[in-house]
């Protein structure tokens, strides 16, 4: 494993989560198109994220939507 | 309590219309801090309580969202404080332990791009997992996955919502991130969901 590649792991959790700046996305977009296992890295991050939201999708029962209702006039 | 939410700016004052539309956002949240239907409901109501006795408190142009979150998630930290044991983790101050799952798949020779809908690891078939996994999850930790992965709030809006520093969002978010691999893997194996070699 390079030097570039434990760069680009450091920002892993950034890279998912949209917070990295234009510059910094650049280089780990770039690192990322040229080393296939960091690739396959940041994709099974971005899965188990995506994994969160699908599996919490309840909506409230309308039993709480009209209490809710309610509660002003 | 820090009210005054700054954030993508819903251009508006917290009219009804605009807070009722974050209702089903803070259930689902609120089912995974609480861990059952009747208390997120409750915590759900309490929220709106109080956002309406407030609501001359919140600021125009604010996030109406983050403002309702920040409410919920002070009621769910007094609230619970004692009640949730804190369950004692696992070894995951380590960065290597971002790899967890896909370090696993490559030892079991299995493929990583865990794309294809029927993929176990993704599909319908964990969600009893997952679930379980996440509430198992310390309750700060919980509450910063839920807001980052769930919630979609940025790093500054997590850390403006439940009053902490950004380094704290992100050491928790990563904690959070690394135990629910773990656990997730751990879990999936015991269910036997074929992706997933014991």
């Amino acid at each position: 494993m390079s030097e570039k590649c434990r760069d680009a792991e450091r920002r892993l959790h950034e890279y998912v989560d949209r917070e990295l700046s234009a510059a910094e996305l650049q280089v780990v977009a770039r690192h990322l198109d040229e080393c296939p296992p960091c690739l396959d890295k940041f994709a099974v991050q971005e899965h188990l994220k995506r994994l969160v939201k699908l599996h919490c999708q309840e909506t409230a029962p309308s039993r709480l939507r009209k209490y809710i209702r309610g509660l002003l006039p | 309590m820090a009210l005054n939410v700054t954030g993508q700016s819903d251009g508006a004052v917290a009219t009804r219309t605009n807070l009722e539309e974050h209702v089903d956002a803070l259930y689902r949240t609120a089912l995974r801090l609480t861990r059952n239907p009747a208390d997120a409901e409750d915590l759900v109501q309490d929220t709106y309580v109080r956002a309406y006795r407030y609501r001359n408190r919140f600021q125009e142009g604010t996030n109406a969202k983050a403002w309702l979150f920040t409410i919920m998630t002070n009621l769910f930290r007094n609230r619970y404080r004692r009640v949730q044991a804190r369950v004692p983790e696992e070894r995951i101050d380590d960065p290597r332990q971002d790899f967890f799952i896909y370090e696993h798949l490559r030892a079991g020779g299995l493929p990583v791009h865990l794309q294809s809908p029927e993929d176990t690891l993704l599909g319908r078939e964990i969600s009893p997992e997952i679930v379980r996994a996440l509430e198992e999850l310390p309750a700060p930790n919980r509450m910063v996955v839920l807001l980052v992965d769930l919630e979609e709030f940025a790093y500054r809006e997590v850390a403006q919502i439940l009053d902490i520093k950004i380094g704290t969002v992100m050491s928790r978010l990563h904690r959070g991130r690394r135990a629910l691999q773990q656990k997730l893997w751990r879990y999936a194996r015991e269910a036997g969901l074929k992706a997933v070699p014991s």
